[in-house]
C-alpha cells in the first residue's frame, strides 16, 4: 500500500464509531464532508459527487446523504418490471473503432462501450461511481491513487480481468507513440521531455502506474489530482485487454475482446454496428438481447424521417431545429439534459492578430451572450462566462456578470492599435448543428457598431477538425465534463494536447494545480474563481452559451435517460412490446 | 467510323490522364497533410516525418503520380482512411448500390419522359402540351434537396406510407427505393421530356407525316411507325447524359435518404479527406462521363445517317 499518504491501520483503530459511521476509514476527509452536507454549506448533489470521488459506495453515499439531511433518494429507474430481450435500433454516425485510447468521438465510444468498459462510470445525474473498480481510496494530498479492481469478472476470451490490464491500459495511454488524449487529462502522471529531435513531449512520468496485487493497482501522481474517478470515465479511457496492442493488433473493431455483455457481430464504417448479448454480465442482467446501430449520414434529416417511419428506435442526437417535428410525432418521446456542452470561440493566441490582449479584449467585451443563446439557440440553455466553468460544475465559482459594452470595446480596439477597425475571420465547421452559424451571424452583428467586421468562414464540420487547433480564431465545439476542472486541465494547461488556444500562461497552471489539489468544495470554488478570471481577463474565449442535449425515442424505449455526454449507457433499457 | 472511334477512344484516354493528374496533385500535393489524415490528430511531429519516409512521401510528386497510375491501372485503389480497408471493398459495393438506384431510376425516367414527351409533342400548342411543359419544367426546377424534404414530408411524416431512409439497414427492399427513384424522376424527367416533346413537334411538321395523314392511315399508326423513331434521335444524347448523372450526380439524393451509393460516398470522403477513395470516386465519376459521353456521341452518330455518311 502507500507509504503514508492512505489512511494507515493505526490511525483507523482510532477512529471513533461515529467517524467510522462517516466514512472516515474510507478517507479522513469524508467526516467533514458530512458536516458540510449537515450544516447546508454544500448541496447534496456535491456531497453525492465528492463523497463518491474519495471512494464511498454509491449505495452508502445515498443513505448517508439521506440520514443527514432527510429525504430518501427516489432512483428515476423505470418503474415498471423490464421485459427481457429485442432488439434496440439507433441511428449514429459509425466511425472506425480501433483504437479506444484515440478516440476523439463520442460515438466511437458508443458502440465500444458495450465491449470495453470503465473503471468508473459517472452516472446521469453527474455523480461518479465505482465499476470494474470496486471501490478506490486517494491519500490525504490525493497525490496517492488505489483503486480495488473486481474480482468476477472475466474477458470475453476466457481471461481473467486484473491489474495486468488497467496497467497496460493506462501505460498506453501514456506512451506518445498511442498518441492519446489521455496524455493530457491525466497530467498529473505526464511529464515534458525533449524529445530526440529537440522538440518537447509530452510523456508518462516512471513509475506512474504500480501494481500492488492481481486485483489492487496505485496510480503515484507528480501533482495533487482530484478527479482521477471522473477522468476514468472520459471516453477515450476504456480499459482494454493486456493484450490490446501488444499480442494482438490494436484494433477493437477486428478483436473486438472485451469485458462488455455484448459481442461485436458486424460492423461496417459508415454503415452499421451490430451488437448481440453474449455472456452473462458481471453487472447483472442485461435487458436487451441486441442492440443495432444504423448510420444514415451526415444529413439530420435522414435521421428524424428513420425515427418517424420507425426504421429505428433511438436517434443518438436531435438537431435543436428539429424539435419541433419530433414533438409531433406521437410515438416519440422527447428527452432533454442539461449539460456543460458548449462551442468556444477560442482564440489562438500566438497567430496574429490574436496575439494582441486588448483586440482579444474588445472583442469579447461586445458580446451579449443572452441575445445570441435566445437566437441561434432557442433560449434552450445558460448564458456562459468566457472561462468554461459551467454552473453545473461542482466547483463553479460566479463572477460578476459580463455586460455587453460596445463603448469600452471601441477603447480597447484603439489602444490594440486598430482605432479604424479591423476585418477579422473565424472558422467554423457546423460540428454540432446550423446553429453554430447563426451564432457567428448574431455575434457579427454584436462586432459591427464597434468597428469589427467578422468574416465567417464556413467549411465542412471534418474540414473543421482539421484546424480546429491551427485555425487563428475557431468556434469549437466542447463536449460536457462532470468537473470544471477536467476541462480547463483539457483545454488550458500549458502544453496539452487539446490546448488549442495555444494559451501557455504558469499563473494560470498553478492556480489550476491549487484548485485540483483542494478536497473542501468552498475551498475549491473560491480556488476556481482565481482560474475563471485568469480566463476572463486573458479574454481567450469568448463562449457564449451552455446548451442543452436532446434525444429522441420511440416510446416503447422504456428505462432510458439521456446522459449529459450522449455516452449510450443501456444498463436498464428495455423494450416494450 | 474505326478511324473516329479510335479518335474518340484516343481522346477519352488523354482526358482521363489530365483528369486523374489534377486530383492527384490536389490530392497529395501536400504530404503532410496526408500523413496528419491517415495518423490522426494526435500524432506527433515526429511520427508524420517517420510515415512520410516510410511511405514514399518524400519523393518527387511526378513520380508518385506515375505509380499512383500504375496502381490504378492493375486494380489497387489504396486504402481508406476512414473506413479503414481497401477501397476497392467499399469502392464497388457502393457503385454496385447505386446502378441498382441509377438502373430502376433509368427505367422509370425514361418511360415516363419518353411518354409524355410525346403526348406533348403531337399536339403541338394544344391544352395537353401545355400542361405537360409546365408540370414538366416545375419538377425539374426543384432542386433535389428541396423536393427530397416534401415527398418525405408527405409519404413519411404525414401519411407514414414510406420508410424515411434508404439505407437497406435489413438487407435489400425495393419499397425504400420509391422516394429517392421519384425524386430522381422528378427532377430528371423533364429534359428528356421537353427535348423528346421539341423532336416530336418538329417531326410532325414534316411533309412525310402530313402524306401519311393525307393517305388515311390510322393517327396512332402514324405516330408509333413513322413520326417515334425518328423523333427519338434527339433525345438520344440526352438520355445517355441521364446515365452519366444518375451514376456520379446522385449526391444530394443519396445523402438525403442515407442511401450507401457512389455519391454519398464520394462527398463523405470529400468531407473527410480520405484522399485514396476521393481518388478512385473521383477517377471513376470522370470516367462515367467520359464514357457515356463518348457512347452518345458515336451512338448518334450511328443512328443519324447524315452524320453517318458525312
Amino acid at each position: 500500500m502507500s507509504d503514508k499518504k492512505i489512511l494507515s491501520r493505526d490511525k483507523r483503530r482510532y477512529l471513533l464509531p461515529s467517524e467510522r459511521e462517516l466514512g472516515a476509514e474510507t478517507h479522513s476527509y469524508l467526516p467533514e464532508l458530512c458536516d458540510q452536507l449537515r450544516t447546508r454549506k454544500i448541496p447534496r448533489r456535491d456531497f453525492l459527487r465528492q463523497a463518491a470521488l474519495l471512494g464511498m459506495t454509491a449505495g452508502v453515499a445515498y443513505a448517508t446523504a439521506d440520514k443527514l439531511i432527510g429525504g430518501a433518494f427516489i432512483p428515476s429507474a423505470a418503474a415498471a418490471t423490464p421485459k427481457p430481450g429485442g432488439t434496440l435500433r439507433v441511428s449514429m454516425r459509425i466511425q472506425e473503432v480501433t483504437d479506444p485510447a484515440s478516440f476523439d468521438w463520442t460515438e466511437k465510444s458508443n458502440v465500444a462501450r458495450f465491449l470495453v468498459e470503465h473503471l468508473t462510470r459517472t452516472k446521469t445525474d453527474n455523480v461518479t461511481v465505482p465499476y470494474l473498480a470496486k471501490k478506490w481510496e486517494a491519500s490525504d494530498d490525493l497525490k496517492t491513487w488505489v483503486f480495488h479492481l473486481r474480482d468476477d469478472v472475466t474477458w470475453s476470451n476466457g481471461d481473467k480481468f486484473n491489474s495486468a490490464d488497467v496497467a497496460h491500459t493506462v501505460n498506453r495511454w501514456l506512451d506518445p507513440k498511442t498518441g492519446s488524449s489521455n496524455l493530457g487529462l491525466f497530467s498529473a502522471m505526464v511529464e515534458t521531455v525533449k524529445g530526440a529531435d529537440g522538440k518537447p513531449m509530452k510523456r508518462g512520468i516512471a513509475n506512474a502506474v504500480e501494481v500492488i496485487d492481481d486485483h489492487t493497482i496505485k496510480f503515484n501522481l507528480k501533482q495533487a489530482a482530484l478527479a482521477m474517478p471522473e477522468n476514468f470515465y472520459n471516453y477515450p479511457a476504456a480499459i482494454v485487454h493486456r493484450g490490446f496492442g501488444k499480442d494482438y493488433a490494436a484494433d477493437l473493431s477486428k478483436n473486438p475482446i472485451g469485458t462488455g455483455p455484448m459481442n461485436l457481430e458486424s460492423f461496417a464504417v459508415g454503415e452499421r454496428a451490430i451488437l448481440k448479448k453474449a455472456r452473462k454480465w458481471w453487472a447483472g442482467p442485461f435487458h436487451l438481447d441486441e442492440i443495432h446501430y444504423f448510420d444514415h449520414g451526415e444529413d439530420t434529416n435522414a435521421w428524424i424521417a428513420a425515427l418517424a417511419s420507425q426504421q429505428v428506435d433511438m436517434v443518438f442526437r436531435l438537431p435543436n431545429d428539429a424539435i419541433d417535428t419530433v414533438k409531433r410525432l406521437p410515438f416519440v418521446d422527447l428527452h432533454e439534459a442539461t449539460t456543460a456542452q458548449t462551442a468556444v470561440m477560442r482564440f489562438r493566441i500566438t497567430e496574429k492578430p490574436f496575439d494582441n490582449l486588448k483586440l482579444r479584449q474588445a472583442i469579447a467585451a461586445c458580446m451579449d451572450h443572452k441575445e445570441i443563446l435566445d437566437k441561434a439557440f432557442k433560449g434552450l440553455g445558460q448564458v456562459a462566462e468566457n472561462h468554461h466553468v459551467c454552473p453545473i460544475h461542482p466547483e463553479y465559482a460566479a463572477l460578476p456578470p459580463l455586460k455587453r459594452d460596445v463603448e469600452k470595446a471601441k477603447k480597447l480596439l484603439a489602444e490594440a492599435g486598430y482605432k479604424d477597425g479591423i476585418t477579422v475571420e473565424i472558422a467554423n465547421g457546423d460540428t454540432e448543428g446550423r446553429w453554430m452559424t447563426d451564432v457567428c451571424a448574431i455575434f457579427k452583428n454584436q462586432l459591427a457598431p464597434a468597428g469589427i467586421n467578422l468574416n465567417i468562414n464556413k467549411m465542412p464540420a471534418n474540414q473543421y477538425w482539421e484546424v480546429w487547433d491551427k485555425a487563428p480564431w475557431g468556434y469549437t465545439a466542447w463536449t460536457h465534463r462532470p468537473l470544471g476542472t477536467m476541462v480547463l486541465g483539457l483545454g488550458y494547461r500549458s502544453g496539452v494536447p487539446w490546448n488549442e488556444t495555444a494559451y501557455n500562461n504558469p499563473k494560470f497552471d498553478a492556480a489550476l494545480d491549487d484548485a485540483e489539489a483542494t478536497l473542501d468544495v468552498n475551498e475549491r470554488k473560491k480556488k476556481m474563481a482565481v482560474c475563471e478570471k485568469i480566463l476572463q481577463d486573458d479574454a481567450i474565449i469568448p463562449q457564449p452559451f451552455w446548451r442543452s442535449v436532446f434525444k429522441a425515442a420511440n416510446k416503447r424505449v422504456k428505462g432510458h435517460q439521456t446522459h449529459p455526454t450522449l455516452y449510450h449507457q443501456f444498463h436498464n433499457v428495455w423494450l416494450e412490446g | 467510323m474505326p478511324q473516329l472511334i479510335m479518335r474518340r477512344i484516343g481522346m477519352m484516354i488523354l482526358i482521363m490522364l489530365t483528369v486523374a493528374l489534377l486530383l492527384f496533385l490536389m490530392n497529395e500535393g501536400d504530404p503532410r497533410l496526408i500523413a496528419r489524415s491517415v495518423l490522426g490528430p494526435y500524432a506527433q511531429d515526429q511520427q508524420l516525418d517517420a510515415w512520410i519516409v516510410q511511405h514514399g512521401y518524400d519523393r518527387h510528386i511526378l513520380v508518385r503520380y506515375v505509380e499512383w497510375i500504375g496502381r490504378v491501372m492493375s486494380g489497387d485503389l489504396g486504402d481508406s482512411i476512414i473506413y479503414k480497408r481497401p477501397v476497392n471493398e467499399i469502392f464497388w459495393d457502393r457503385l454496385g448500390n447505386t446502378g441498382i438506384l441509377a438502373g430502376v431510376t433509368f427505367v422509370v425516367m425514361v418511360i415516363v419522359a419518353l411518354t409524355l414527351g410525346v403526348l406533348a409533342g403531337m399536339k403541338e400548342g394544344s391544352t395537353q402540351d401545355r400542361v405537360i411543359s409546365v408540370f414538366s419544367i416545375t419538377t425539374t426546377s426543384i432542386p433535389e434537396y428541396a423536393s427530397a424534404v416534401l415527398l418525405a414530408w408527405i409519404f413519411v411524416f404525414t401519411l407514414g406510407w414510406l420508410p424515411g431512409t434508404s439505407s437497406m439497414t435489413s438487407g435489400f427492399n425495393v419499397v425504400e427505393l420509391i422516394l429517392p427513384v421519384m425524386v430522381l424522376t422528378l427532377y430528371g424527367f423533364g429534359y428528356v421530356a421537353r427535348m423528346t416533346r421539341a423532336s416530336m413537334a418538329e417531326v410532325m411538321t414534316n411533309p412525310y407525316i402530313r402524306t401519311a395523314m393525307l393517305k388515311g392511315l390510322p393517327y396512332r399508326h402514324i405516330i408509333m411507325k413513322h413520326a417515334l423513331r425518328n423523333a427519338l434521335i434527339a433525345p438520344f444524347t440526352v438520355i445517355m447524359l441521364q446515365i452519366n448523372w444518375l451514376l456520379s450526380g446522385v449526391v444530394v439524393t443519396e445523402f438525403a435518404f442515407g442511401y450507401k451509393g457512389f455519391g454519398a460516398l464520394l462527398l463523405e470522403a470529400a468531407l473527410r479527406r480520405d484522399i485514396f477513395v476521393i481518388e478512385a470516386c473521383g477517377t471513376a465519376a470522370v470516367f462515367v462521363a467520359v464514357f457515356t459521353q463518348t457512347i452518345g456521341d458515336l451512338g448518334y452518330t450511328y443512328l443519324n445517317p447524315r452524320i453517318r455518311f458525312k
